[in-house]
Formats: structure tokens, sequence, C-alpha cells
């Protein structure tokens, strides 16, 4: 590139820096000390994290420690609680009876969830050799869901292909058998139920964390500032150019 | 928007969340003589003399469009179409100007989605997340027309054919359009592009745990690193954070419950014992807020006379600590009332009012820490500081985008998803 046209092009450069507003720290500091933060507020979001989060017993010290509300009925919680063990543990027939007592409608209006609940009790019962039993389970219960839609039918092949394998662990559909699957089904459940329960299946706190991100890139287009990248710390670090 | 449709008896309010608001059509600047406006300044007439074609009577509303929320919307209902059915033009609904200045002359612009007859309900709106208008008839989205918004923008109306009569609605009545369905689509539109980011898997827990210590919640904070330990990796900066949050932790957290049971006696000798030094300075303002909880303690409990002899012997050792006026008269109205909870003041009798006591105290003995070197990051707990960086983040944001948009709010994150 010619000398000239690199020289404009980097003085361009600086000059789209030189747009950006520079704030100090002494304004920034200033800046954050005029936001009002209602403690209240930050008891709610923390109780909410630890209800979401399934901690019966931390949320209700935590209400007589702080006054806090929850903003469900933490009876609900050990229910809850109680399903998703079980679907960790592998207890599948057992979860489903519970997750019916809860509420019957959950798992009529999700049909995807039953299929994944039905689908790792047909995993349980291959992982403990129970092969005929398996076979009869997969045939009466799941292969009429598969009928019904492509990827429950996919799902139901990559399962019985499982008993296909000697050395299940180093095949192809081996992570079935991990406990990772468990954890992804009983997330799952632990998913419909609060929302079956008219709440967010998602604690608030780590949304506000992503606002956050979100919103320091947005300003950093425009501004040059104090940013906040450890959040655990919180600490305030020095805008860079 | 919704804010002013909640009662359809009081008169609309021309500022809200401190923006002015339309609410009737400017008398004062229009385009004069090709239209008239009725008395309650909300309808619009063409006249039926005959003018000339091109004549349009064009008229602003008396403020512009407030900018910092999500979305501005506001109808046109018509009457009468006149004697040719109109067809939805941009210029019609919205003055782009980037001065605010009336539109005047001719009728230009795009012309624009469907037509529109007598009896339609036609919606113009500024969705500021998106950046764009978007126009409604009879209740439907018809079109969205992206466009960078600057600057001021007055809804305008515009008639332009003989015996045309509209009527506007600003939000004093009930729009045809779901307006709030609309702005919680354009919502879950925006929380979804969140999706993508991602952030530290502990994060969360840290947090949470940091802010357990720092307002001493002991017992909710043992029963957490039980409940958590699979989730929290230990790190070597735990320590460190450790440090100053774990500070003596068990003295706050038997301070902080005596304060919230209202024994402050037994608050003010503790703090001799163990912190002599925070209520060294009787004319200290830890000192004047616990002497002030002291007092609404005995107010609580009925016990008049006790609160008054102690008000007069201590409130007056504070005369010159400076922005205590205002709590003081407060705390002495509490006195008037026979039932002070209802009345005005009744917020001191409120757990809030101890909360801010026991924080107050809470930070101070923060500061004690030798081993802090900024005594700054004692004051708030990290979960507060990314609280306030979001907020002032979103203000700065904002003011440097022509004031658009949402302030960054807690409250509404908090009560968000409540059903019922």
């Amino acid at each position: 590139m010619p000398l000239f046209l690199v020289v404009i092009w980097k003085l361009s450069k600086i000059y789209n820096m030189a747009a950006k507003k520079l704030i100090t720290r002494a304004d920034w500091e200033k800046k954050l000390n005029d936001v009002k933060v209602g403690k209240e507020d930050m008891n709610k979001l923390v109780m909410n994290f630890l209800v979401t989060e399934g901690y019966v017993e931390v949320a209700e010290k935590f209400r007589t420690e702080s006054g806090t509300e929850p903003d469900i009925d933490l009876a609900t919680i050990t229910d809850r609680m109680m399903v998703k063990k079980a679907v960790q543990e592998g207890n599948v027939e057992d979860a489903i009876e519970k997750v019916n007592d809860l509420n019957p409608e959950i798992l009529d209006t999700n049909p995807q969830l039953f299929f994944h609940l039905q689908q790792q009790r047909l995993i349980e019962l291959i992982r403990n050799g129970k092969v005929e039993e398996a076979l009869e389970f997969a045939q009466e219960e799941l292969a009429p869901r598969g009928e019904e839609n492509q990827s429950f039918l996919e799902e139901l092949e990559r399962t019985v292909a499982l008993l296909a394998f000697e050395d299940v662990a180093n095949s192809p559909v081996g992570d079935l058998l991990d406990m990772s699957q468990r954890f992804k089904t009983a997330s799952e459940v632990n998913a419909a139920i609060l929302t079956s329960q008219s709440h967010e299946k998602d604690p608030k706190l780590p949304s506000l964390l992503k606002i956050l991100v979100m919103v320091q890139n947005q300003l950093g287009e425009k501004a040059i500032y104090p940013r906040i990248n450890d959040f655990s710390t919180a600490a305030l670090e020095d805008g860079t150019i | 928007m919704s804010e002013a449709t909640s009662q359809a008896q009081s008169p609309p309010e021309d500022v809200i969340d401190g923006e002015e608001v339309p609410t009737e059509l400017d008398t004062v600047n229009n385009s004069g003589g090709f239209s008239v406006i009725r008395p309650e300044k909300l309808s619009l007439l063409y006249p039926s003399v005959n003018l000339h074609g091109h004549d349009v009577g064009v008229v602003q509303a008396n403020h512009p469009a407030p900018s910092k929320r999500l979305l501005y919307y506001f109808e046109i209902y018509v009457k009468n179409v006149g004697a040719k059915v109109g067809k939805l033009i941009v210029m019609d609904i919205m003055a782009i100007g980037d001065d605010g200045r009336l539109y005047r002359g001719h009728a230009k612009g795009e012309a624009f989605g469907p037509t529109y007859t007598t009896g339609d309900t036609v919606g113009g709106g500024i969705n500021y997340s998106a950046q764009e208008f978007f126009f409604t008839k009879n209740g439907a989205v018809v079109g969205t027309v992206f466009k960078e918004v600057k600057g001021p923008l007055f809804p305008t109306v515009a008639v332009h054919s003989q015996n045309e009569e509209v009527t506007v609605n600003f939000g004093k009545d009930p729009f045809v359009f779901d307006i709030k369905a609309y702005e919680e689509e354009q919502r879950a539109k925006d929380h979804s592009k969140l999706d993508n980011i991602s952030i530290q898997q502990d994060a969360s827990y840290r947090i949470v745990r940091c802010y357990l210590q720092h307002y001493g919640y002991e017992d909710t904070l043992k029963l957490f690193n039980i409940a958590a330990q699979t989730n929290l990796s230990p790190a070597s900066d735990d320590r460190l954070n450790d440090q100053y949050s774990t500070y003596a932790l068990n003295e706050r957290r038997n301070l902080l419950q005596l304060i919230r049971s209202g024994k402050i006696d037994d608050t003010f000798s503790m703090l001799g014992q163990l912190y002599p030094h925070v209520v060294q300075d009787g004319t200290s303002a830890i000192c004047f807020l616990l002497h002030c909880q002291k007092f609404i303690e005995l107010v609580r409990d009925a016990k008049l006379e006790d609160a008054i002899l102690y008000g007069r012997t201590e409130f007056q050792k504070f005369k010159n600590l400076s922005g205590v006026d205002e709590l003081v008269k407060d705390c002495a109205a509490l006195l008037a009332y026979g039932d002070p909870s209802k009345s005005s003041v009744g917020y001191l009798l409120q757990d809030s009012q101890g909360e801010l006591v026991a924080d107050a105290v809470n930070a101070a003995i923060l500061h004690t820490n030798s081993r802090v070197k900024d005594a700054r990051l004692c004051m708030h707990s990290s979960l507060e500081r990314l609280i306030r960086q979001v907020t002032a983040c979103y203000l700065e944001k904002s003011s440097l985008e022509w004031d658009q948009g949402e302030a960054f709010q807690l409250r509404r994150m908090v009560e968000s998803g409540k059903k019922g």
C-alpha cells in the first residue's frame, strides 16, 4: 500500500478512537455512587437463585436470617428436588410417578420430556443387562412414539444400538450410558416442573451477568470507561483503547 | 404508554416518569386553515370546502414522543374517510424531522401498507429497541420501517380528503392494538440475544457467597457452602476475597441480628466492647442512625414518653451533623400519629429502616479490617457493585444515544416472570 494511503488509514483509526467519549475513573465512580440499589431487591435476587437451584434448606435459612419471602412455595422445591434426584440416580419409574403426583399435566403437555424419560428407562434397563425386558419395553412403549416423530425415532434407534456393541463405552453411542445423560434428563424434568409452576426456569442472576457483558460491550463502542471484567471480585479496571 | 391507560376517568398525565408525553393535538402550531381541530383537541376534520388537491391538513401532538422506554404508540380512529379512500402514508403518522419541526406543504412520502377507510383504527409507533417504526391497522401490525431514530419525534395526524375526520388516542382510552403483548414480544427478543453470551460457570455461586458473607448471613452461608460445593471450584483468589468478606463474620452476624430485632442498647454495648472506635465519636453518623433506631423502637413499643425523653437527650447532639434534619423530623413526626405505621412516616417502622442501620454498622466494621488496602471494596458486596455498573452503563449508553431506551431497573427484573 502506498505510504500516503497507509498514513490516511492509520489517522482514520486514531480519529475513530478519539471519537469515543473518554470517561475518567473519578467521573465514572461518581456515576456509580449515584445509583440507588435496594437491599430488598438484592435479597430477592439471591432468594430467586437459591430457589431455582433447589437449595431448600439454604432458602429456608435465608428467609429466617434476612426476612425475604421466597417467590414460590418452598415445599414444592422439595418435591421437585426429589424428582431430579430420582432421575440422577437412575430410578426413572419412580421419578415419573412423582412427577405425575405433582402435576399429571406436566408429562401430558410435554411429549418430548416424556419420551426422554422413557428413553432413560430403556438406557437403565440395558445398563443393568436386562436385554429381553429392554427390547420388550422399546417395542411396546417407545416404538409407537418413534412412529409419530422422526427425531424420536432416531434417538430410539441410537438407544437400541447400545445392545449391538460388545465394548459399549467405546462405541458411537457410548455417551448414552454416561452419567451426563442422566443429568441432562434430570435438568429437563426440573425445567418442566418449574415452568408448570409458573416459575421461570432459569435463575435471574446469570441473566444479570449476561446483561452486564452485553451493555459493557455496547457502551464500549461509544466510550472508554472503567469496566468490570472479573465478576467474582467485581473490581473496576481502567478502560483501555 | 400503559401507565397512561390506567384510568379513563382521570385526566391524562402530561408527564410520565419525568418525560413529557403527548396528550392532545397542538392548536398553536399547525398548518392553519387546512384543517379544523375540535375543542377537545383530539379530533381533526378536513373541511368540505373545495381546497386545492395537494393541500394537506397536518397537525402535531402537543409534546414529542417520550424516548426513555421500549416503545411509544398512539392510534387514530378514522371517523370518516372522506371523499377518497386513503392510503397509509408514512408521513401521515410521524413527523420525521431531526428538529421535530412541523412538516408543512405537500403530502410527500412513500405510500405504505394497506388502505384505510371509515371505521378503521390505524396506529403508529416507535420501537426504540429495534430502532424502527411500526404501523398497525385494526389491531394487527401492517408493517415496519427501519429508521435510525434521532431526536424528538412528534406524533402527527394529517387529513387531506373532503370531510375526512379522524380522532386521535394518545392513551387516554384503551388501544385496539395489544401494545402490551407487542412490548412483551420485543422484550423476549431482546432477552434471547443473551443466549449467545457465555459467562463463567461458577460466577453466580461466588457472587451469592460473597453477598452472604458481606451482610453477615452466617448460618445461610454455612448451608450454602455445603450445598454448592460441587459447583464451586476452589480457586486461589477465593482466599483473597474471603479475607475481605469473612472478616469478623461472626461478630457482624451477631450485631446485625441485634439491630434487626430492635435491641439497640445491646448493640451499643457490644460495639463498645468489640469495636470501640466505631462508636467512640458520639456525634458520628453511625451513632446517629443507631439512636434514631432506638427512638423508632420505643415508638413501636408505644413507650411514647420514653421516646420523647430519649429524643430530647440524644438528637441535640447531632445538630452539627449535616443531612440529618430530614430523618430527625420524620422520626419526631411518628409521635403525632395514633397509628404511625399508616402515616407518611410509616416507612420508618418497616424492616427496611432497620436494614439500613444494620448495613451502615456492617460497613463500619468491615472498614476496620486493616488488611484491606482499598476501603471502598468493603462498602458494597460484589453483587451491588455489579448492579451499579449495569445501571450506570445503561444510563450512559442512553445519554449517548439521544436519551432513548429503558433504563435498567433491578426491581423490574426481580418482579418479572410472576404470574397471577
